[in-house]
């Protein structure tokens, strides 16, 4: 191998170039790379997010590194590990929140596992089935001490951190109706919710917290009153059956409804406490008495029983409603007539009822109470608050006249108001009676009667003998007409002319005697004893009372079996119209009205307008004597008798006065009379008259009737044959001579005038022995007894003829 | 010239310097291939800083490959993110050694063992080491081919993000891992690149 040229020398030239100049651009790149990774991790750092712990009873469903937490459903960490706290008692779950996040955690930052929940309001956290659960959390947006430990809520809180509204608190004495969630309405929309109800400490109220969502929440003051709306109503009234069901949610969960009528109350703050009513209507009235106001207790003490009266019966004055009764018990007093139990009623009154204006204080209200007991004598009393419901009131009432008493100021533990007659009607039981006796009165069957004997009068009426009866008037009314229209009956006026201007002459000699003068006398002695009758009539009022009373009694009597009594009499009456006889008997009447034709068309009768002519000549002769005897003289003497015999009136009716105090007490000792006794023995004699006429006799009585109306007008035929008429005319010639006897016995005129004014005389006796002996009045007693005796022989008769009916038409 | 009877003279020795493109042999001072207008240079003498840095670049970039999630997988139900050795590891408790061990070493086994190759290559260099020569350029050899393939796991996460786009049923996202891995691999490469296998055997000659 051949040497090869000379290689040039080597030009190597170590660099003369400074560190930084030999140092390659390539160096940027692991810089960068640097810079950037350390970039990567600080921001991975920096975005780590704050550790925190949370504690739960369990950690169901909760996995490390994959739950997320979660803020208005925006991730805003993941939890990272899962782990017993020492004891075993808390699950600690730690988790890495977002550093945005995490100065929120504050004191009221809650926390709670979201799991899928089906309630009657909805479902919800359905996604959580898919995904698994996930922990909620709730902060509000106001960034205060922040917290790193927080224990965890085993459900959901109802009221989000941060939400707008009022948070109240409800107190009620029966939780049975409160459910967590459970909704407030107002007007029926959902404007809240209840919290879970707790019983309060004393185990006496459930308190439960609700919250109001705003802008709602302004419409609560402290004159919002929430009452229970759960499950509904039915109530029958005047407007009918009334169903009443809020809404299904609430009809299953209970709800609460509130509304705010009166206005001019506080707004209020979170935690204000308000009582839950049991309905709508209790909550509203209620609105009329604040239970803020301070209100002025006493007690009252009732003698008898107060049943009826509860706690929360209204305390009236004058009608107004002042107070309620707030408790009710039972309390021993020693009284004169050794230990009794009063009850005692404890009132709570609201001064600005009392009229004492607004800011009336309970001092001020007593104090006026304790004026008007003083002063006006008021007085408390039961009254009868609901007639139906036999409930009770309470009553301040000014009691006139009655006893000075005091309030009981030092009374224990309340003032003691004194007490008046109670005021309880039990108005049921009365009108309950009433109508139990309208009920029993047997009304229909009066109706029914009527209806029948109506209808039994009708079918008489219709019968052809009645109807035929008019035209046999017309025919009698004819036959009398041709009587009168006779020379003899013409003849009797001018007769009677002659008669009357005999009685003239008597008058005008009476005229004579100066009759009228004396007649005067007798009017002033009459017009004395008016004045005297005027006097005595100032005592009627207390009889009057008396009469009152009487009528009392009256009122008391057994009406009702008397109307039954009649009403079967009817029945009976009915029976025996209906019965054959009797509707033949109009029949039997036409035949004697025709019978009594035939007689006055007979011969005889017209001849007896001849012989009355005689007769009143003869009357004219005894009037002529009389004239002729000076019967005027007579008359005259009579007249001052007469007079005498007004002056003795005169005189006893100053005694009126007296007899009329004695009447007065005879109409007390009738009032006392056994009337009572009286109306049933005419009870019991109409019951017979009923059996009577039930009696099978009494119905055969119209046949009877009707064979007797058959025997009269054979009778009359028998008359007419008989020369009946003939024995008429010797009558009348009878009569003839009995004038005559007359005109004799008026010549003894004078001294009938002079026995006439003796009788005035002992009638004057008599009446002054009203005044002066009481013996009338027992005589008046023995004769009302009489009556009563009377009375039971008339039902002693009516029984008789109960018994035997015959005995009527017999005549034993 | 050598000091040695077996040395071998350099064309560094001998004058000339090749072009590493062409191959096409120029004398010493020429800067340019006549042939392919190839910037010549008869040894790059920023070769180990150059190693050096992108071999840095790429062992920084490979930190967080390995802490990130490489993937981010959401389904329906689940959303998961996993790592490169959560990765190995999820998929051994799946009893899939396999594919366990083919990502565990094309992703992990590979890139750790090129950083550890390259650094001795530089170290080597670096301190003229005379020893094994032949070995090293071997394992220089094997660094730069094998380089490439590391790209896989990237090119997995690729397809896998290209596919899988289901919306809500099924979505796989690359991680920040995936961006840093295959920064990682390219930072490694050009590390490898750089490094100027001549050196190797310039240990036994004295610096000019």
């Amino acid at each position: 191998m051949s040497e090869t040229s000379e290689p040039q020398p080597l030009d190597v030239r170590r660099g003369q170039r400074s560190l930084i100049g030999r140092l390659s651009l390539v160096w940027l790149v692991p810089l960068i790379a640097l810079a950037v990774s350390l970039f990567v991790a600080f921001q991975n750092y920096a975005n780590q997010g704050t550790e925190i712990e949370i504690y739960f009873e369990n950690a169901s469903g909760i996995k490390a590194e994959e739950t997320e937490i979660r803020y208005r459903d925006v991730t805003v960490g993941r939890v990272e590990g899962v782990k017993f706290a020492e004891g075993l008692d808390v699950v600690i779950v730690t988790a890495r929140i977002d550093q945005t996040v995490a100065p929120f955690l504050d004191a009221d930052a809650q926390f709670w596992v979201v799991r899928p929940n089906v309630s009657v309001r909805g479902i919800s956290g359905l996604d959580t089935v898919l995904s698994g659960v996930y922990i909620e959390g709730n902060w509000n947006t106001d960034p205060q001490v922040q917290q790193f430990e927080f224990v965890g809520l085993e459900e959901p809180p109802l009221t989000r951190a941060g939400q707008r509204g009022t948070e109240i608190v409800l107190r009620t004495t029966d939780g049975s109706s409160l459910t967590t969630g459970a909704p407030i309405l107002h007007k029926g929309i959902q404007v809240g919710y209840l919290e879970t109800p707790r019983l309060a400490f004393d185990g006496r109220t459930v308190t439960v917290s609700a919250f109001i969502e705003s802008p709602y929440d302004r419409r609560i003051t402290t004159n919002t009153r929430f009452w229970d709306t759960s499950g509904f109503s039915v109530s029958l009234g005047a407007n009918g059956l009334d169903l009443d069901v809020s809404s299904i949610a609430s009809l299953i969960e209970g709800g609460i409804a509130f509304d705010t009528v009166v206005s001019g109350g506080r707004a209020v703050r979170d935690g204000q406490i308000f009582d839950l009513f049991d309905d709508e209507q209790t909550a509203r009235s209620s609105l009329f008495n604040d239970p803020d106001l301070p209100r002025l207790t006493m007690s009252v003490l009732f003698d008898g029983s107060v049943n009826g009266l509860a706690v929360g019966s209204e305390v009236r004055f004058q009608g107004i409603r002042i107070g309620e009764v707030i408790d009710l018990g039972a309390v021993a007093v020693d009284s004169d007539e050794g230990p009794m139990v009063q009850l005692r009623t404890v009132l709570a009154i609201e001064p600005g009822r009392l009229g004492l204006g607004e800011e009336a204080t309970p001092d001020e209200a007593l104090a006026f109470i304790a004026d008007l007991v003083r002063q006006r004598s008021l007085r408390a009393r039961l009254v009868t608050g609901n007639i139906l419901s036999g409930a009770l009131n309470v009553q301040l009432l000014e009691v006139p006249d009655s006893m000075a008493n005091f309030v009981d100021l030092g009374g224990d533990p309340y003032p003691i108001i004194p007490t008046t007659d109670n005021a309880i009607t039990d108005v049921a039981d009365e009108a309950q009676s009433v109508l139990a006796r309208i009920n029993a009165l047997p009304i229909e069957e009066l109706m029914s009667g009527a209806v029948d004997l109506m209808d039994s009068v009708e079918q008489v009426v219709r019968s052809e003998g009645i109807r035929s009866a008019p035209d046999e008037v017309v025919a009698l009314l004819q036959e009398a007409r041709a009587l009168v229209g006779s020379d003899d009956v013409q003849a009797i006026p001018a007769e009677l002319r002659a008669i009357v201007a005999d009685l003239d002459a008597i008058v005008s000699g009476a005229e004579q005697a100066d009759l009228v003068a004396r007649i005067g006398t007798v009017v002033d002695s009459a017009g004395t004893a008016m004045t005297n009758l005027e006097t005595a009539s100032a005592a009627l009022p207390g009889l009057t009372e008396q009469v009152d009373a009487l009528l009392q009694k009256t009122l008391a009597l057994e009406l009702e079996g008397l109307v039954t009594e009649a009403t079967a009499t009817l029945d009976g009456i009915e029976a025996l119209i209906v019965s054959e006889g009797f509707t033949q008997a109009p029949a039997a009447l036409t035949a004697l009205i025709e019978e009594g034709r035939t007689l006055i068309a007979s011969e005889d009768i017209a001849a007896m307008p001849a012989e009355l002519r005689g007769v009143v000549t003869r009357l004219n002769g005894i009037i002529t004597a009389l004239d002729e005897a000076d019967i005027s003289a007579q008359l005259a003497a009579a007249v001052n008798s007469a007079n005498n015999a007004a002056a003795s009136i005169e005189t006893a009716s100053a005694n009126l006065p007296g007899i009329t105090a004695e009447l007065e007490s005879l109409a007390a000792k009738t009032n006392a009379l056994e009337l009572d006794t009286l109306v049933a023995e005419a009870t019991a004699t109409l019951n017979s008259i009923n059996a009577l006429v039930a009696a099978d006799e009494t119905r055969d009585l119209p046949a009877s009737l009707a064979s007797a109306l058959d025997e009269m007008a054979l009778f009359l035929a028998d008359v007419r044959e008989g020369g009946a008429v003939e024995n008429v005319n010797a009558a009348l010639a009878s009569a003839a001579d009995a004038a005559r006897a007359i005109e004799e016995a008026a010549a003894s005129l004078p001294a009938l005038s002079a026995r006439a004014t003796a009788l005035v005389a002992q009638t004057d006796a008599v009446v002054q022995s009203f005044g002066e002996r009481s013996r009338f009045n027992a005589e008046t007693l023995s004769t009302l007894r009489d009556i009563q005796e009377a009375a039971d022989a008339v039902s002693a008769l009516a029984r008789a003829i109960q018994r035997n009916p015959n005995s009527l038409l017999t005549g034993r | 010239m050598g000091s040695t009877g077996q040395r071998l003279t350099t064309a560094r020795e001998a004058g000339y310097v090749a072009c590493r493109r062409c191959g096409q042999v120029h004398d010493c001072g020429a800067k340019t291939c006549k042939r392919c207008h190839g910037r010549l240079r008869s040894r790059d003498e920023q070769s180990l800083q150059k190693v050096w840095a992108w071999l840095i670049a790429g062992i920084i970039t490979f930190i967080p490959a390995n802490l990130y999630p490489m993937l981010k997988t959401s389904t329906l139900v689940d959303k998961s993110e996993s790592t490169i050795l959560g990765g190995v590891v999820e998929l051994v408790h799946h009893d899939n050694y396999g594919i366990a061990a083919i990502v565990f070493v094309a992703s992990i086994l590979i890139p750790v063992g090129k950083f550890i190759a390259i650094t001795y290559l530089a170290l080597s260099v670096q301190l003229r080491s005379e020893i094994n020569m032949h070995n090293r350029h071997k394992l220089y050899d094997i660094v730069e081919f094998i380089g490439r393939w590391s790209m896989i796991d990237v090119f997995v996460v690729a397809i896998l993000s290209a596919l899988v786009q289901l919306n809500t049923v099924a979505t796989v996202n690359p991680g920040i891992a995936a961006v840093s891995f295959a920064l990682s691999v390219i930072f490694t490469m050009l590390s490898a690149q750089s490094f100027d296998a001549r050196l190797i055997w310039d240990a036994d000659r004295t610096p000019a």
